[in-house]
């Protein structure tokens, strides 16, 4: 599988001195999630911004399906056509006061027919889920409706790349279910590659097929997450933690000695341990029987 | 605001703006420059009725936002009534001071009550149809520059933002017994004020680095809304204007 993002060591240093970033390698697969794990303040914005070209790296290379980014004035439309960012806060991505106009916005700005926007518009409610929103102002929104919009407003320039700042942050179970579901669909169906920051431990074993753990400017590790939860050490060395399920096969293993899988952090991963474990007992359970009855 | 969510259920909400603004501005202005309590009448009267008729609106929610100007229009009528009375017969005068109501003073108050009364139907006429994003649509097709229509709709979604940041921050401050006394209250709305200003400032960056990873380039540029034609709206403003104008000459001519 080939590589839609590379970072070779991207550095980036604000001007009151922060190194935001210190010589940062990655690379996201094309058509797969990737997650970027970090606490406050790891950089993960500053990288985002980096991809996006809102900031320009002092150092290090980024390739876009294998063609080196060029930070010059008249490439950026360009960059920020194939690399979208949906922001954590929707509040800072919807400035129109009306959701189609909003949507709008990054089409218009790529300067294509009227034609084209109208159907990119209609398609990107459509996968958002949101065509019903189309003559709504923006402030009657409810925060996860708000959510879809800045995402349809994203989806609209048809990006190679899409960026999610921790897309599920202040919304109800059912809301992080509807942007799972629409994640899925993003890389299933539309072959899209995204990447992912957030700090909900539990959605990261769901939906991410690589991880990279960030902190203060650097990368800690990266891999599967099966792979990184197996190190949970280095999880919390950096604010983070295991997902729940992971945490408990953890203490059955290490506390109680019970023979599981570690790494499994999903419910279905889970079922599948303790099913597998029930028949391990279940068996040696008969074959005692068996051998009594011998007896 | 309350008008918008009138324009969100008007049945003339898909109605090209341009000409529902031309048709309201006309007969508001005709109204005001008419100086006379017949044509405020008649305005008043035609453009709720258009409102209700074709608007869609109830009359509960026409007169409710009639109920503040008309608290407003109370206290100036009664004060332009309430005069000098010179030379004037008085109808009504308070005791030796001069001051009391006079016929003219009452048919003047008259006149601007219902001068008023009718440019505000003619307003609400437009706002309670269209909503904010239609109207600075609408004002960039009459060639207002862009950077004053940006301004506009970049302030008015703002507003709401700001508007909800305050109400939270000033739950925040009663939750912790900030307004108890009127120099707490004064510090409180103080420290509100300033706080939403800053959060504003910080807000303001956050939606240029969004703006900028959307292509912005200095330029708002949405796509434009479709209408229904408006056309209608060019006669009947012809119409009213026209009917204004006659009431205005008969009124006079009755006063000759």
């Amino acid at each position: 599988m080939k590589d839609a993002l590379e970072v070779q060591d991207l550095s980036y240093t604000y001007e009151d001195g922060t190194r935001a970033l210190d010589a940062i390698s990655l690379r996201a697969r094309a058509g797969q999630i990737t997650g970027i794990l970090g606490g406050n303040g790891a950089g993960k914005s500053t990288l985002f911004l980096n991809l996006n070209g809102v900031l320009t790296p002092q150092s290090g290379k980024v390739l876009l399906d294998g063609r080196e980014v060029r930070y010059r004035r008249q490439d950026l439309p360009q960059l920020r056509r194939q690399v979208g960012i949906v922001f954590q806060d929707p509040d800072d991505q919807l400035f129109c006061a009306d959701v189609y106009q909003d949507i709008s916005f990054g089409a218009v700005n790529l300067g294509l027919p009227p034609q084209e926007v109208r159907r990119r518009v209609e398609e990107a409610m459509a996968w958002t889920g949101i065509s019903a929103l189309r003559e709504k102002p923006t402030h009657a929104l409810s925060y996860g409706q708000k959510k879809r919009v800045a995402i349809a407003g994203v989806l609209v320039m048809e990006p190679e790349v899409m960026i999610l700042d921790e897309p599920t942050a202040g919304l109800d179970p059912q809301g992080v279910s509807d942007i799972l579901r629409l994640l899925y669909q993003l890389r299933e169906r539309l072959g899209m590659t995204l990447l992912l920051a957030t700090h909900d431990m539990d959605l990261v074993p769901l939906c991410c097929d690589q991880i990279y753990l960030l902190s203060s400017g650097r990368i800690v590790c990266g891999g599967t997450p099966e792979a990184v939860f197996s190190q949970p050490e280095i999880l919390r060395e950096n604010h983070l933690r295991l997902p729940r399920i992971a945490h408990l096969m953890e203490i059955l293993h290490d506390q109680d000695g019970v023979e599981v899988c570690r790494s499994a952090a999903t419910i279905s991963a889970a079922r599948r341990e303790i099913l597998h474990l029930l028949r391990q007992t279940e068996t040696a359970e008969a074959a005692a029987v068996k051998q009594d009855r011998m007896v | 605001m309350g008008t918008d969510r009138c324009a969100c259920r008007s049945r003339l909400r898909w109605v090209d703006p341009v000409p529902k603004l031309w048709l309201s501005l006309a007969g508001l202005l005709v109204c005001v420059f008419a100086d006379s309590a017949a044509v405020g009448g008649f305005t008043l009267l035609v453009f709720s009725v258009l409102n209700l008729l074709l608007g869609g609106h109830t009359l509960r929610i026409l007169t409710r936002f009639f109920a503040v100007p008309m608290g407003f229009l109370a206290i100036g009528c009664g004060m332009i009534a309430f005069r000098p009375l010179e030379q004037a017969q008085a109808l009504w005068a308070l005791g030796n001071s001069g001051w009391g109501i006079s016929r003219q003073g009452l048919l003047l108050a008259w006149m601007v009550l219902c001068k008023a009364l009718g440019a505000l139907a003619a307003v609400y006429f437009f706002s309670m149809n269209t909503l904010i994003t239609d109207l600075t649509w609408a004002l960039r097709r009459l060639r207002v520059p862009g950077l004053l229509v940006e301004l506009m709709e970049l302030i008015y979604r703002f507003l709401f933002l700001l508007r909800e940041e305050a109400a939270r921050i000033q739950v925040a401050q009663k939750s912790r017994l900030g307004y108890q006394s009127i120099p707490q209250s004064l510090r409180s709305a103080g420290m509100l004020a300033g706080m939403v200003l800053l959060r504003a400032l910080r807000r303001g960056d956050r939606v240029y680095t969004a703006l900028e990873s959307r292509g912005y380039t200095g330029q708002i540029a949405t796509l434009p809304r479709t209408y229904t034609t408006g056309r209608w709206c060019y006669p009947a403003a012809a119409a009213i204007a026209v009917s204004q104008g006659l009431i205005l000459l008969a009124e006079r001519g009755s006063w000759i």
